[in-house]
This record gives C-alpha cells, sequence and structure tokens, in this order.
C-alpha cells in the first residue's frame, strides 16, 4: 500500500495520484490524504504516548486515523512545500506526531540509539517537494528519520521529477 | 551585549527541559555581567513580543530540542513569520536532545547552520549535546545539578565568540559511544531502565506496559 500525504497549497498530490493511475496502479494499492481543512496539531512533546497513554496521543484531533494509515502502509510519501529549504511545517507536525509508532524503551542499532518500535511493520518514507528545497538536506534528513523508524528512505524528487516519485511507486 | 533568548520547544514551559538548560546558561551569562531577555514560542499569545524583540536586537539565540532529526514544527511555523534582518544580527543555537550521542544531532544541526542565511542574518554557531530526556522527571535540586554545565557554556557566549569556540564543540561529548559503553548500556536498556520507565509511567498514572501494541488490542480509547 502506498500512502501519500499532501499538504501543499497546490494540491500537488492529486496530480502525482493522476499519474500513477496512468502508469497503471491499481487504485486500491494506494491512497491521498490532502490535509487541507483538516485539524492536525503540532507535537506538544508532552511525552504521554510513550509514558502515560502508551501508543496513544492526547491530542484528540484529525491525526490519529492518518498515523494509523501511516503505520500500515508499505511506503509514506510526504508531500511538501517548502521552506527555508526544508518541508513546510505542516508537513513536519504531521512527522513529529509519529512516536506513538515508538516506544519508550531504547537500544542500539549500528552503534547508535534507537527506539524500540511499537509494531512490527514499518513504512519506508519518500518526499516529494514544491518549491526551493535543498535536495541534499531533504535527502539526509528522509534517511535519517527512515532510520528512526527501523525502515529506508525512497528518495526525495522535486514536484519536476514527480515522475521519478511514481516510477518509486509502481 | 544583550541576548534575546527564545525557548523554542512546544512543550510548556513548567515541564520544558531546554527552560531548566536556559536557566543555567543564563546564569553563566550574569555572572559576566551580561543581561538578557527571554521567551517562550509555547506561548502563541507571545509570538508578536518575541518577533519585536527579535526585530529590535542583534544577538539572538534559540535554544530547542530536536524533534525528528530537525527542528519542532512549531518552531519552524514561528520562523516562517520573521522578517527578513541584515548581518548585524547574530543567530545562534542550543540544540539539545534525548538520545545521547553526537552523532543524533548534526542533522538539525546542518539545518540550523543554514538557517541564518534564510533569514538575512549572521549565524553564531550551534552548541550541540544530547542526554536531556530524564530533566524533567529529576527534583528540582538534581535538575541544577545536571544542566550545570550549560552555566559554563553561558560564561562562554558571554565572552563574544558565539559557539564557534573548542570548549563548545567539546561540549558535546563523544560523536558515538565506545562499544564496551554501547554493551553495557544495552543490557541496562533490556532490564533497568525499562523498570525504571515503568515506574516512572505508573507514577504517571499508566498501568498497561510501555510497549503494548494497542491498536491491535484495541487498549486505545474506548
Amino acid at each position: 500500500m502506498v500512502l501519500m500525504v499532501d499538504t501543499t497549497t497546490q494540491h500537488i498530490g492529486k496530480v502525482i495520484a493522476e499519474e500513477l493511475i496512468r502508469r497503471g496502479k491499481n487504485e486500491a494499492g494506494f491512497e491521498l490524504i490532502d490535509t487541507t481543512g483538516m485539524h492536525i496539531s503540532h507535537c506538544v512533546g508532552c511525552n504521554y504516548c510513550w509514558l502515560k497513554t502508551p501508543g496513544v496521543c492526547a491530542i484528540q484531533d484529525d491525526y490519529e486515523p492518518v498515523l494509523k494509515k501511516m503505520s500500515k502502509a508499505d511506503q509514506v510519501w510526504l508531500v511538501s512545500d517548502t521552506h527555508f529549504g526544508f518541508v513546510s511545517w505542516q508537513t513536519k507536525n504531521i512527522v513529529d506526531r509519529i512516536m506513538p509508532l515508538v516506544t519508550m524503551y531504547l537500544k542500539f542499532k549500528d552503534g547508535q540509539m534507537r527506539h524500540v518500535m511499537r509494531y512490527d511493520h514499518q513504512p519506508d518514507l519518500g518526499i516529494v517537494y514544491t518549491g526551493d528545497g535543498d535536495q541534499a538536506y531533504l535527502e539526509r534528513w528522509c534517511q535519517r528519520t527512515a532510520l528512526n523508524l527501523g525502515s529506508r528512505s525512497l528518495g526525495v524528487f522535486p514536484e519536476s521529477n514527480g515522475k521519478g516519485a511514481v516510477s518509486c511507486m509502481l | 551585549m544583550h541576548v534575546v533568548i527564545i525557548n523554542g520547544s512546544p512543550r510548556v514551559q513548567k515541564y520544558s527541559n531546554t527552560e531548566k538548560i536556559i536557566t543555567a546558561f543564563t546564569k553563566g551569562l550574569s555572572e559576566k555581567g551580561i543581561t538578557f531577555e527571554t521567551y517562550a514560542i509555547s506561548n502563541r499569545k507571545a509570538w508578536d513580543d518575541i518577533r519585536e524583540a527579535y526585530i529590535k536586537n542583534d544577538e539572538i539565540l534559540i535554544a530547542l530540542p530536536l524533534y525528528v532529526e530537525c527542528v519542532p514544527g512549531l518552531l519552524l511555523e514561528f520562523l516562517e513569520t520573521l522578517p527578513q534582518k541584515d548581518e548585524h544580527t547574530r543567530l545562534s543555537f542550543v540544540l539539545q536532545s534525548g538520545f545521547a550521542e553526537g552523532c543524533q544531532l548534526r542533522c538539525g544541526e546542518a539545518f540550523l547552520a543554514k538557517l541564518p542565511e534564510y533569514l538575512g542574518v549572521r549565524y553564531g554557531g550551534c552548541l550541540v549535546k544530547g542526554d536531556n530526556f530524564g530533566i524533567r522527571i529529576l527534583d528540582e535540586e538534581k535538575q541544577v545539578q545536571v544542566t550545570k554545565p550549560y552555566q559554563a557554556m553561558g560564561e562562554l557566549f558571554a565572552e563574544g565568540d558565539g559557539f564557534f569556540r573548542e570548549e563548545a564543540e567539546k561540549f558535546t561529548g563523544p560523536e558515538y559511544l565506545p562499544l564496551p559503553m554501547r554493551l553495557i548500556m544495552g543490557l541496562i536498556f533490556k532490564t533497568l531502565a525499562k523498570k525504571m520507565f515503568q515506574k516512572a509511567a505508573a507514577s504517571w498514572g499508566c498501568s498497561v506496559p510501555l510497549d503494548e501494541k494497542v491498536w491491535e488490542t484495541g487498549h486505545d480509547r474506548a
């Protein structure tokens, strides 16, 4: 299952979804979530999802169904506008709140501390971005973020190379 | 020198580890006769005041926790509201995290190193240190004790070179933990640390295992 989470003002995810269908992807094989109009708060760092209500975020807004889908997907694609060369705060909020997927428990992996994951399945992570993104930095950040999930980066693609991302989704 | 210090943590100030670090850091500034004013972005109502302080002053320090390899979403949102300034303004950072090793903070540091250029201002360096997760669960006396090293960094900052000093670089500690330590800690993680976390959780009113697969057991909100 491929999941796209689109926070862009231009709704770029829709264009990519159309390309995906055109190239023969079964509609049952992917889902596009456009966060326009959804209420998704920032992470407030309360640590409740680790220590008070393990696996459950204390903030009750529109985020939990999104996170459940992210958790179960094989691929999660963040479709984001960029500022300061980085993903937008709307996208960062979505990523900051993945913490219910990891537990408070720790381990060492490849010589570095990591959290022990809560569930057995982890999604790989990719980025499609609009605007003047810092390609090298976004690649680095995507790889590091995937590392924290115990998964891998699918790559980072500017909107102009949306077809490259689509090729990874097929 | 007069420093505007912004706590970039989204967590309420009362429980903010970053806030405790700022407290120790500013003691160091005071020791050297440097004045400062502090703000916290966790309170949205203060954003206009913080922006005004950013505009009016030329020595700005943002202290922040690492959130998923970079800046917390809320701080990103605030940063987008800042106007362009010029290189008379210097922007420095104190980046802290839960994970202990220096390597864990480098991706976040790399973003911060480029950020001043986007805002048109000068970069004053970034003080990097992990192993700060536990501050909030310590009693007040221990909190003062574990954050004390930041006081010396405040004194160093007062000398005017930002964090471009060998002492600031060394402050990070080891980039990776040596193998024997990893083996010992790995063992502790599986035993004592689990118990300690479970105990901390119990004091927060938690009665289920911390690694419960809540979406599979149905123990999330009914």
